[in-house]
C-alpha cells in the first residue's frame, strides 16, 4: 500500500448534490493539487446548453483559465470530462473529452479517448473532474465513490502507461471493467509538448500536449474503481430503443458496416487510391507495396486477436493482439488504428506490419500523439536523407523505414536526451529551430498542432479544418450524413469553395457528439438518433437543428479563449510542407494554396465569423444564445 | 435492353471494400470487371449498362430516382475522383478504368464527388 494523503470525501459547498437531471451524476469534482484541497460543486444549472464533454469543458476553460495563464502554469486547469449518455446502454459510452489550455499551440484543447472512465466517473457520482494547481511531488488520483484522495506516485516515476496501469491494479487488486486508468508515461512526466494522456490498454487522449500539461501538473494517473451509484434515465425504454436503432444504423449503413466489422483498417488501401495516405512525410503518395496485403482482412489475420470492447460497445473496432512473427514474436499489442498504421508506419516509410503494429503500442506506452511523432521522425528521416541533419547531430543513423531506430528516437525525445531535447519541442518547433532547407520539409499547422494522420493535400477539407479549428486538432470532421445538415452529399474535393461551404456547414456536429460522452465511432450514426438518445436520457427534447446550435455555441467558445490568448487569424494556414503540391498520386497537381485565401474566406462566411478578428460576428452570439461572450468579445 | 454497337473499346471496372458484395463478392478486397463500350460512350452510361446487371450494386450506386450518384459510393476514373478529370457525363476512352470505391469511416471519412 503506498503512502497517501488524508483520505477524504469531498466536501461540497452547498448541501450533498444528488442529481437533478435524469442521466446526470449532477456533480462536478474538484481538485486542488496545490493545496490537496478536495470539493465538489453541484452541478444543475446550464446543462440543457453545455450538455458535458467539450461543451461543459470549454466553458469552464474560459471562465477559468485567463490570458496569462499559460499551458504551464498551475492556474491551468485539467478537465476531464463525460456527457450525460456516459455509463448508459449505448454503444462507446464510456467515453472522455480532455479539455484544457495545450502545449503546442498554448490554446485551447479538446481531445477524446475511450475505455470505461467516462462510466466509471459517472458510476462514482461525478459528471467532470476538474484538476489545478500543481503536485509538490509525483502524485496520482484516486477514486472510489465518495472517496477521492491525492495518493503518492513517486512508485509510479519513469513507469510507461501499460506498466502503470499494471501497477495500479496490482496496488487495489481490481483489473478490467473495474478499475480505470488513466495515465502519462515518461513523455508526459519530461513535459513533451506532445505527450498524451492514455488509458485502459490502448485509448489515448492525444492532442495538443493534453499529456504536458498533466506531468506539468505532478499529476501520473487518475485511477477510478467502478462506482456503485445508480444512473436513472427521464425514459428507460426509449433509451434502450434508440440505443438499439443506432446499433442497427451501425451495422447496416453502408459506410458505417465497415467500422463495425473492420474498425478503422480499410482506412489504410482506401485513402491510398485517393492519394490521402501520407507517405514518407508527404514527399510521395505512391509506393511499390502490394497493397492487397493492406487489405483489413489480411492485416487483422496476420495477428492473434482478442476483443477489446469498450463500455458498453459492440462493435469489433478495438482489438489487443499478438504479434506472430519477427523479432518482436510474442509481444502483447494494441491492434493499431489507421493511424498507428499511418504515423508509427507510411508517414515514416515503414511498412513491415509486425514492427509498426509494435512501435505504435510503444508509443502510446511512452504515451505520445502518434500523429505528431510521425511527423517529427518522418521530418529527420528526411532531413538526414537529403544532408540536412547529420548523423552527429541526431546521434545515430536514421533512415526510412527503421523501425528500430524509431523506436530509439521515441526514447531520447521521452527523456529529452541530446537531440530528443528539440525533438520534444514538436516538429514545428525544432524545425523552426534548425531552419535552412530542412525547416521546408516538416508539415504542420502555423498554430503549432500538425495534422492527423492523411496526406490533407488529396483531402483539402481536412486541411482546411485543422488550420481553421479552435481546438488543436480537426474540430468539424466529417460526418457520414452530411445531407442530415442541409449540405450536398456530394462536392468537387478540389474546388475550394464548395470543401469551405461544406466544412463551415458541418461545424458544430462533432462538438454535440463530443458533449454527450460516447465514441466518435459509435455517434456517427444521424444526429436524429442521438438527439433521440439524449431526449430519452435526459427527458429535454432535443431537435436536430438545436444540436448543431449547442455544438456551434462550443466552437465559439473555444475560438473566444484562443482569440484572447493571442491566436489570430494570422496563424491560420499550414506550413509549406503541408500546403505543398503533391508531385505525383491522385491529387497530383492539385494546389490548395491556389485557392487557399478564398477558402478561408468563405469559411468565414459561412460559420459567421469575422474575417479580420476571427470573432464570431454579435449576430452570430445572438443567434446561439451567447451574450455573455458578446459583452466579453465586442466591448469598446 | 437495345444492343449498342462497340468498338472494341473497353474499360476496366475495378468494385471494391464492401460494394463488392454486390457483386458477387465477400465484402473485402476488389474485383475487377471489363466492360466493351462505343465510341463517345460516357462515364454514366457505361456505368448504368454495368449496374443493370447487378441489380444490388445498381440500388447501392443510384439515387432513389437513378438521376444521379446516391451518397456512399465513391466513383474514380484514372485514379482521379470525379469532378477533377471527369464529370459523369465524360466520355470514355479505351482502357479507361472506373473504381467504386466504398464509403468508409476511420482515418477519416469521405467527402463524395460529384
Amino acid at each position: 500500500m503506498s503512502p497517501t494523503a488524508t483520505a477524504s470525501r469531498p466536501t461540497t459547498k452547498a448541501s450533498a448534490a444528488s442529481a437533478t437531471v435524469p442521466g446526470y451524476a449532477g456533480k462536478l469534482l474538484r481538485v486542488n493539487l496545490s493545496t490537496g484541497k478536495i470539493w465538489t460543486q453541484p452541478w444543475a444549472e446550464h446543462m440543457r446548453e453545455y450538455l458535458g464533454g467539450v461543451g461543459l469543458g470549454a466553458k469552464i476553460l474560459y471562465e477559468e483559465v485567463g490570458p496569462k495563464v499559460n499551458w504551464d502554469h498551475p492556474d491551468n486547469r485539467l478537465i476531464l470530462a463525460t456527457g450525460p449518455l456516459a455509463g448508459l446502454p449505448v454503444w462507446g459510452t464510456g467515453g472522455l473529452s480532455v479539455i484544457t489550455r495545450g502545449a503546442q499551440t498554448n490554446g485551447a484543447t479538446s481531445t477524446q479517448a475511450n475505455g470505461f472512465f467516462g462510466a466509471a466517473l459517472k458510476y462514482s457520482g461525478y459528471d467532470a473532474i476538474i484538476v489545478q494547481g500543481q503536485a509538490k511531488k509525483l502524485s496520482y488520483l484516486y477514486i472510489n465513490d465518495d472517496v477521492v484522495e491525492i495518493r503518492d506516485a513517486s512508485h509510479l516515476k519513469g513507469k510507461d502507461t501499460w506498466e502503470t496501469q499494471e501497477a495500479l491494479e496490482v496496488e487495489h487488486g481490481l483489473s478490467g471493467h473495474r478499475l480505470s486508468v488513466y495515465s502519462i508515461g515518461p513523455a508526459g512526466e519530461n513535459l513533451v509538448r506532445f505527450a498524451a494522456i492514455q488509458g485502459d490498454y490502448g485509448h489515448v487522449a492525444s492532442k495538443n500536449g493534453c499529456g504536458a500539461v498533466m506531468g506539468k501538473k505532478k499529476l501520473k494517473a487518475v485511477c477510478i474503481v467502478r462506482g456503485t451509484k445508480a444512473l436513472t434515465p427521464h425514459d428507460a425504454r426509449g433509451l434502450v430503443q434508440a440505443a438499439d436503432d443506432i446499433a442497427h444504423d451501425l451495422k447496416t449503413d453502408p459506410a458505417a458496416s465497415t467500422l463495425y466489422r473492420w474498425g478503422t483498417l480499410p482506412g489504410v488501401t482506401n485513402l491510398y487510391k485517393l492519394g490521402a495516405l501520407p507517405i514518407k512525410n508527404y514527399t510521395t503518395n505512391l509506393t511499390t507495396v502490394d497493397m492487397t496485403t493492406w487489405e483489413p482482412a489480411k492485416l487483422r489475420n496476420g495477428f492473434d486477436h482478442r476483443g477489446h470492447q469498450c463500455s458498453a460497445c459492440g462493435m469489433h473496432h478495438c482489438h489487443i493482439q499478438v504479434i506472430r512473427k519477427g523479432p518482436k514474436a510474442g509481444e502483447l499489442v494494441d491492434e493499431p488504428e489507421y493511424e498507428g498504421w499511418s504515423g508509427a508506419g507510411w508517414t515514416i516509410g515503414a511498412t513491415d506490419q509486425e514492427g509498426i503494429s509494435w512501435l505504435n503500442t510503444r508509443l502510446d506506452r511512452a504515451c505520445v500523439d502518434v500523429n505528431e511523432f510521425g511527423w517529427v521522425c518522418g521530418w529527420v528521416m528526411e532531413c538526414m536523407e537529403k544532408g540536412y541533419l547529420t548523423e552527429k547531430q541526431v546521434g545515430f543513423k536514421l533512415s526510412w523505414g527503421d523501425i528500430d531506430g524509431a523506436y530509439r528516437l521515441l526514447q531520447m525525445i521521452s527523456h529529452r536526451q541530446g537531440f530528443g531535447d528539440l525533438l520534444a519541442e514538436g516538429v514545428k518547433r525544432a524545425s523552426e529551430k534548425i531552419g535552412g532547407e530542412a525547416a521546408k520539409c516538416a508539415v504542420y499547422t502555423m498554430k503549432g498542432a500538425s495534422p492527423r494522420g492523411h496526406d490533407h493535400r488529396g483531402r483539402w477539407e481536412e486541411m482546411l479544418d485543422t488550420c481553421t479549428s479552435s481546438n488543436g486538432t480537426m474540430e468539424s470532421a466529417n460526418p457520414t450524413h452530411q445531407t442530415e445538415f442541409g449540405q450536398p452529399g456530394r462536392i468537387n474535393p478540389f474546388n475550394g469553395e464548395e470543401v469551405a461551404k461544406l466544412v463551415g456547414g458541418i461545424l458544430g456536429r462533432k462538438h454535440f457528439e463530443d458533449s454527450l460522452g460516447g465514441c466518435i465511432f459509435t455517434f456517427r450514426s444521424r444526429i436524429e438518433m442521438l438527439a433521440r438518445a439524449l431526449s430519452a436520457a435526459t427527458g429535454w427534447n432535443y431537435t436536430m437543428p438545436e444540436a448543431l446550435r449547442l455544438g456551434r455555441r462550443t466552437a465559439a467558445i473555444l475560438r473566444a479563449f484562443n482569440l484572447r490568448c493571442g491566436i489570430g487569424t494570422d496563424l491560420e494556414y499550414p506550413s509549406a510542407r503541408y500546403g505543398s503540391r503533391p508531385v505525383d498520386g491522385p491529387a497530383k497537381d492539385h494546389n490548395i494554396m491556389d485557392q487557399w485565401e478564398h477558402m478561408v474566406d468563405v469559411w468565414y462566411e459561412t460559420v459567421g465569423y469575422d474575417r479580420k478578428t476571427g470573432k464570431p460576428t454579435r449576430e452570430t452570439l445572438k443567434k446561439l444564445g451567447l451574450d455573455w461572450l458578446t459583452r466579453d468579445l465586442w466591448r469598446k | 435492353m437495345a444492343q449498342i454497337a462497340r468498338d472494341s473499346l473497353t474499360a476496366q471496372i475495378e468494385v471494391t471494400t464492401w460494394v463488392t458484395k454486390h457483386v458477387g463478392g465477400d465484402g473485402s478486397g476488389s474485383k475487377l470487371f471489363t466492360e466493351p463500350f462505343a465510341l463517345g460512350e460516357t462515364v454514366r452510361q457505361v456505368l448504368r449498362r454495368f449496374t443493370a446487371r447487378h441489380p444490388e450494386l445498381d440500388a447501392a450506386l443510384w439515387s432513389p430516382d437513378h438521376a444521379e450518384l446516391g451518397e456512399h459510393i465513391e466513383v474514380i476514373v484514372n485514379d482521379a475522383v470525379l469532378g477533377v478529370t471527369h464529370e459523369l457525363d465524360s466520355p470514355l476512352k479505351d482502357g479507361d478504368r472506373i473504381t467504386l470505391l466504398g464509403q468508409f469511416m476511420g482515418g477519416s471519412c469521405l467527402i463524395m464527388s460529384r
